[in-house]
């Protein structure tokens, strides 16, 4: 009777002992809108999940480490409807009326600019995530940062490096008429040039094309040692099957967005191996502990693997937002510092900041191997050899 | 460039492409012409399509072409679901035309929106694909893949039996009747608000197959719809609004000149040549190709 009564007691105690703190402090709330519904809804599930993933993982492990405090994280989140302007207007509202704490990014390029002159006006800090243009660029440093190394003026010079490298001596371009495609036509066209790889075709295309096998013929009778698609996910999947369908015997086929989603692998399986796409993470990539962990968490939870771009990137950017907050706290100045002058440990490897720009992560390639997307370029990340 | 012209290639893939855009655009002329409701939701029903072939090979493993009857059935039942509860009464007041479908067109903005958002809630919109029938076969230097020789066989059959059961058919009388002159139908003793829900339950059962046909070729997403709400008014007023024949044969049309014009001019010439069309047609020929009320 004793015995059970001081095994009681030391129960209670171990609970009140966990339990306190965290009924002690108001939980952190984070703000941040998504485009839940429009022309990128289809897109910005992959980011809100790594999200929620974060999160969970978070909560679980008692809290967010807030200068020392452990405290609950909550979200705040409103659906931008994909509209740039109106996550502006919401990231206000958030701001000044939620009076949220902390502010996570919303999902593409327009977003993140839009969203970057509220972080300059109330001097809020924001890690980005999936905004990839030259334009971040132009932003004003000092409230955001990004940590992506998915820069058209960079993946241009590295594509044709990879190519290059590989012997291949001509390609075929198609690009999609949207403006990431463009941006990186705009940079890839001079520096297959400059690396001396003939270009036999390049085409455009609209975004709501219906129909590529034109197009895919024209690659075939252009025989050319690669296929660089400059892809939105949309496209990827009609360019896939028709290239599949009409027999696309290129060396490398290389599409920018699209492979990297979980429903391009269960569409295509393994017909899929050999494609390469843009992505600067793996799972597979040893030397970056955390990243198997995270990817084995997003299947478990979402039973689907998470997007090699914007949920690494997404993840990325929280992880370094709670190590800024464990570092500074909540103060605004505090956590300016931090996020700029810190080196984070991220799924991705180390990441630091240059003004807005992550100087750490390379531009990279990854490619479907037997399943796995493994890196591919540059040799100093790369986890298998291109085939 | 001949050559290219000339492929069965470019043949096949217009084929598959028209016969698509015919069977989509089927479904919305029989609901715009039975009742004059301009149903901007259609790619919608076509995408709740796709999710139900989607889940169904998902759940099951078993072909989604064998599930073709549950899926127009579904397709079907939700139309029923929206004519007894947003149109039915309004059609009995024997309002006119234009005021049917100004109204129609409102509402049916607002069930996308609706639709859409719903699927999203339930199941994300992460795009979700498949592999069914993937296969390639080659006869020559004409390559196909089983899933588009699938949607091409599928789409063709019910066109087919759908002309038969418009000409034939006792109620496929009555249906080209009420399409030809409402008035005129009900006073010659056709029952017609049951020759509308026949009418509705096919239009929405054709755009759920035609998801479903769709969903085994490319990803499907709460709001991969709008492009084919687009393809569909464009295939129903080239064809001429409730002109069932002209409205294949516009399907037909639309593809040809999507494959065909792409490979003359540029693919970037695609969205100019499409809806250049269709703002000829309502200027030059707003009767459409075979003129309009003229029935199947």
């Amino acid at each position: 009777m004793i015995r059970r009564t001081l095994l009681g007691c030391a129960a209670f105690a171990t609970l009140v002992a966990t339990a306190v703190p965290l009924w002690a402090a108001d939980p952190v709330r984070i703000g941040y809108t998504i485009a839940r519904t429009g022309l990128f809804a289809a897109a910005a599930p992959s980011q809100e999940q790594a999200y929620e993933l974060w999160r969970e993982q978070v909560n679980a492990a008692g809290g967010l480490d807030v200068a020392g405090e452990q405290r609950l994280v909550e979200f705040v989140s409103y659906d931008d409807e994909s509209d740039p302007s109106k996550s502006a207007q919401l990231y206000e509202r958030l701001i000044t009326s939620d009076n949220v704490d902390l502010l996570m990014a919303p999902w593409g390029t327009p977003h993140h600019l839009n969203v970057a002159g509220v972080a300059e006006q109330y001097g809020f800090p924001i890690v980005g995530n999936t905004a990839a243009s030259v334009a971040i660029r132009e932003v004003q440093p000092g409230n955001i940062w990004f940590p992506t190394s998915a820069i058209p003026d960079q993946i241009g010079p590295e594509l044709a490096a990879m190519l290059s490298n590989a012997g291949v001596k001509s390609v075929s371009i198609i690009a999609n008429v949207l403006p990431f495609s463009q941006e990186n036509l705009g940079f890839l066209t001079p520096a297959l040039e400059a690396a001396g790889i003939e270009v036999r075709m390049s085409e455009n295309y609209p975004p709501d094309i219906t129909d590529m096998t034109p197009l895919v013929t024209q690659i075939k009778s252009a025989g050319s040692d690669a296929v660089l698609a400059l892809t939105y996910p949309a496209d990827s999947f009609l360019y896939m099957g028709q290239a599949r369908e009409l027999g696309v015997e290129a060396d490398l086929q290389f599409l920018l967005i699209g492979p990297t989603i979980d429903a391009f692998g269960k569409a295509f399986g393994p017909d899929a191996d050999g494609i390469v796409t843009l992505a600067h993470w793996s799972p597979e990539q040893g030397d970056w502990p955390r990243a198997k962990p995270f990817f084995d968490a997003y299947v478990a939870k979402y039973d689907q693997e998470p997007d090699y771009l914007d949920s690494a990137l997404a993840y990325m950017s929280a992880e370094i937002l709670q190590q800024a907050v464990a570092q500074a706290g909540l103060d605004k100045d505090a956590l300016r510092t931090a996020i700029a002058e810190s080196t984070f440990d991220t799924i991705n490897g180390e990441v630091r900041f240059d003004g807005v720009q992550n100087v750490v992560t390379p531009t990279a390639f990854v490619q479907r191997q037997g399943g796995k997307v493994q890196l591919v370029w540059p040799e100093e990340v790369a986890t298998a050899p291109l085939q | 460039m001949l050559d290219n012209l000339l492929s069965a290639q470019l043949g096949f893939s217009a084929a598959v492409l028209g016969s698509l855009y015919a069977l989509v655009g089927l479904g919305l002329n029989l609901v715009y012409g039975t009742m004059r409701l301009l149903n901007i939701a259609h790619g919608d029903i076509l995408m709740l399509g796709a999710f139900f072939a989607y889940w169904w090979f998902t759940l099951t493993g078993i072909s989604p072409l064998v599930a073709l009857p549950l899926v127009a059935a579904f397709g079907a039942f939700i139309g029923l679901a929206l004519y007894f509860a947003l149109f039915r009464r309004q059609l009995a007041q024997g309002l006119n035309a234009p005021v049917i479908e100004a109204r129609s067109l409102l509402i049916f903005f607002g069930v996308s929106v609706v639709i859409q958002n719903v699927t999203a809630l339930l199941f994300t919109a992460t795009p979700r694909a498949y592999r069914h029938l993937d296969e390639v076969y080659r006869i020559g230097d004409l390559a196909m893949t089983g899933n588009r020789i699938a949607a091409l066989v599928v789409s063709l059959a019910l066109l087919v039996s759908m002309l038969i059961f418009l000409k034939a058919s006792l109620f496929g009388i009555e249906i080209r009747a009420l399409i030809q002159h409402r008035e005129a139908a009900r006073v010659v003793g056709i029952n017609v608000e049951k020759v509308q829900m026949v009418a509705i339950g096919l239009g929405f059962g054709a755009a759920t197959v035609a998801g479903a046909l769709l969903s085994m070729t490319e990803q499907t997403t709460p709001f991969m719809g709008f492009r084919f709400t687009i393809a569909a008014f464009v295939v129903i007023i080239l064809g001429g609004l409730g002109n069932i024949k002209g409205g294949i044969l516009a399907g037909f049309l639309l593809a040809i000149l999507e494959i065909y014009a792409v490979t003359i001019f540029s693919t970037e010439a695609r969205s100019i040549l499409v809806y250049g069309s269709f703002v000829l047609a309502i200027l030059f020929r707003p009767q459409g190709l075979l003129g309009r009320g003229k029935g199947a």
